[in-house]
């Protein structure tokens, strides 16, 4: 699968990581991969076990059940460029994501993507490139040198 | 000293220009062996089992495949996959339309072309509207490729035969004043420049043949196919070469010599274009004991194997052609072997004791030391590299082997970081690069890849660096684990100078237009880092226009920003880093702040 440009939404401001999720899941909505309930239950998952990933960056996706909702692999990607804490309310660290990755799997189609994206993301100063990235191409032309 | 880095600069200009000739030719040497073969075995009439059917192969792939795939691979180089596809267009315009292998010709239009598309695209490729990209690089490409074949049949090719008629003209016109030995000086050279053919062929058959015709033997037959020079010149290099050169000189040697297949060792020559001396010298020497111990072929030796010389030989001409060949091979590899040894000497005592002197100082500090020019450069550390390539001439063998070694190094001692090999012409500047190469390639491939950190080995085999990089490499991830343990406080303290840290009240990280989001995430890794080293400075990310003009603030920012703050502020002090994330200097202010 591929990194499509409409999936991909630039210099987002988002108050808490819910929305961030939710924004990232509308995405996938809009991309035609998941039903509109698959957002819920990345909101559930995420409160069950955080998907942030540390090095600024988190990929909600759905739980267990959340899978019927989901109709074709897809990811997207929220860059947030003034941060937004993953961390839960009660905790007093700080879990700082400026880039936000949805993710909706099936059969294990994502899987070549995104361990290109974790490999990419394993050094935080290519994390930076990507929460500067000014276009979403500049964010696909990244993570595709991954693979070279 | 100026001096000395000059001469070394052309010296190196020479050897890359060496290098690149011979690199469109390293990868097609298979096909150059498999045409070698066929024409050995089943060439009609002269192979060993000649056959009509599979001679019909034997033309084409001299003439069309193996310029096309030198032109393929001279575009690669120059462009990637779009170079070598336009090349490879280019090169038929100058194959098409003559009889003789146009290989030089597919060497000057294969990167001629690409370089031309390259620049083309520079022009054009921030102009064309999204969507259109697929559409421009055909055409493109397609409309200059038409164009260029069509410029190289009516210009390059043209060129390329008259070029190739005045060296026949040449040694026609020494075999005429019967001063046969020195035609080979002229011989030789367009032997390397891949117009072996066409003078084996063009000229010297043909004139062979009439000269047989009358006296049942000529010794014109064998000034070409002689394969003693090449011979010398492979067994010089088994002997005093280096590195790829010196692995697989043997095997070419058997291909020269059995073989037959001159393109064999003519990468060789390009690659240290000095030893076409030892080429001459062998050249000259054959002739002369063809001529003085009545050798001579009946009919045209092809290819030029010992082999196909002896089933043809002339009755009672065995000793002197055997002698001729031999003879040539002794004189070529002397030759050969006093430039390959006072190359290795480099000859200049001075330089000589430079070398040794940085690599004593380097060794007594666990690592190269690049050369005095790229000295800011290097202050790179371990922290930085991302991967680890090999690089050495051809990227065929030496540099594989190095790389698995050193692969194998790294999973016995659990690092994970990739190691590949490749030829350094091959190699692109990056950053987080480790390149090792043998020490007489590091000129190259610094230039190459200026920005990646650079080791250089005697020897890709056996070199106890790999054992200190392995070590450097275990140490990192060893910190990695317990950053707050990483902080080496001893370390370079004058790296930051001119910065009054008793004032600083409020560190800042700059958010600029294209830098929110790395904004954002140093001013949190340097909080953090300050909250684990206990010290209480607050740490902000602000706009470039919400600064207070005061030393109170330190402003932490890439050489880029610097300027603009400089624009604006007098009194803020400034710390510039090229890693806002993982410079070492962050470190060291953490140390210092309050």
């Amino acid at each position: 699968m591929k990194l499509e440009k409409s999936m991909i939404k630039l210099n987002q401001d988002v108050p808490t990581r819910d929305q961030a999720i939710r924004m990232a899941g509308q995405l996938l909505v809009d991309g035609g991969c998941v039903e509109p309930e698959y957002i819920d239950s990345m909101i559930a998952r995420n409160n069950d076990v955080s998907t942030y990933m540390g090095n600024f960056i988190a990929i909600p996706h759905g739980t267990d059940d959340g899978k019927k909702y989901i109709k074709k692999t897809g990811i997207s990607v929220v860059q947030i460029p003034m941060g937004v804490d993953f961390s839960n309310p009660d905790d007093d660290t700080e879990q700082l994501v400026t880039v936000v990755f949805g993710i909706a799997g099936l059969n294990n189609e994502h899987l070549n993507i995104l361990s290109q994206i974790a490999i990419f993301c394993s050094d935080v100063s290519n994390v930076a490139k990507l929460a500067d990235a000014q276009s979403p191409q500049e964010v696909i032309d990244l993570l595709k040198k991954v693979g070279k | 000293m100026a001096q000395e880095k000059k001469k070394s600069s052309i010296k190196v200009g020479i050897q890359k220009f060496g290098t690149f000739l011979s690199g469109m030719i390293m990868p097609n040497i298979g096909a150059i062996i498999a045409w070698g073969l066929t024409a050995a075995i089943f060439m009609t009439p002269n192979g060993w089992f000649p056959n009509a059917q599979i001679n019909n192969l034997i033309k084409p792939m001299l003439n069309y495949l193996l310029p096309l795939l030198i032109g393929y691979t001279g575009g690669k180089m120059v462009d990637d996959d779009r170079g070598a596809v336009i090349g490879a267009v280019a090169t038929l315009g100058v194959i098409v339309g003559t009889d003789a292998p146009m290989f030089l010709g597919a060497m000057i239009m294969g990167p001629f072309s690409a370089w031309l598309l390259k620049k083309l695209d520079n022009a054009f490729q921030d102009k064309i509207k999204s969507g259109f990209e697929m559409i421009y690089n055909n055409f493109s490409l397609g409309i200059l490729g038409m164009i260029l074949a069509i410029f190289a049949y009516f210009i390059v090719n043209p060129i390329m035969v008259t070029g190739s008629r005045w060296a026949s003209i040449g040694v026609d016109a020494i075999i005429r004043v019967h001063l046969l030995p020195l035609a080979n000086i002229i011989i030789e050279p367009a032997k390397v420049l891949f117009l072996n053919n066409a003078i084996g062929n063009g000229i010297l058959v043909p004139l062979g043949i009439q000269q047989a015709a009358k006296v049942g033997k000529s010794v014109l037959f064998l000034m070409e196919s002689n394969p003693g020079p090449g011979l010398g010149i492979l067994l010089a290099f088994m002997l005093f070469g280096k590195g790829s050169s010196k692995s697989s000189a043997p095997g070419a040697a058997i291909i020269e010599f059995f073989g037959g297949v001159h393109e064999i060792y003519f990468p060789y020559v390009l690659m240290k274009p000095s030893l076409i001396l030892a080429a001459m010298a062998g050249g000259v020497t054959g002739t002369f004991l063809f001529s003085v111990l009545g050798g001579g072929l009946k009919a045209a030796a092809s290819p030029g194997s010992i082999l196909a010389i002896l089933l043809v030989a002339a009755k009672g001409s065995y000793f002197g052609n055997l002698v001729g060949v031999l003879g040539a091979a002794i004189v070529s590899f002397v030759v050969a072997a006093i430039i390959l040894k006072r190359d290795k000497g480099t000859g200049d005592e001075l330089a000589e004791k430079q070398k040794q002197m940085k690599s004593m100082k380097s060794e007594s500090k666990g690592q190269e030391m690049p050369s005095a020019q790229n000295a800011q450069s290097s202050v790179k550390s371990y922290a930085d590299i991302k991967k680890v390539i090999f690089a050495c001439d051809a990227g065929m063998g030496s540099s594989a082997m190095g790389a698995s070694l050193l692969r194998d190094k790294f999973k016995k001692a659990g690092i994970k970081l990739p190691v590949t090999n490749t030829a350094v012409r091959n190699l692109k500047d990056e950053d987080g690069l480790l390149v090792i190469t043998q020490e007489e390639l590091t000129d190259r491939a610094r230039q190459k890849a200026p920005n990646a950190m650079q080791v250089s080995v005697g020897n890709f085999l056996s070199s106890p660096k790999y054992d200190q990089i392995v070590a450097n490499f275990k140490a990192l991830t060893q910190v990695e684990d317990k950053p707050e343990k990483a902080a080496k406080p001893a370390e370079k303290p004058g790296l930051i100078i001119g910065i009054d840290f008793s004032k600083v009240k409020e560190v800042n990280f700059i958010r600029h237009d294209e830098h929110l989001g790395s904004a954002t995430m140093a001013t949190s890794l340097f909080s953090d880092a300050m909250k684990k080293a206990g010290k209480k400075t607050p740490v902000k990310a602000v706009k470039i226009n919400e600064l207070d003009d005061d030393p109170s603030h330190l402003v932490i920012v890439t050489p880029a920003a610097k300027k603009n703050l400089k624009l604006r502020y007098a009194d803020i002090q400034i710390i510039t880093v090229d890693d806002l994330l993982q410079d070492k200097k962050l470190k060291q202010i953490v140390d210092k702040l309050n």
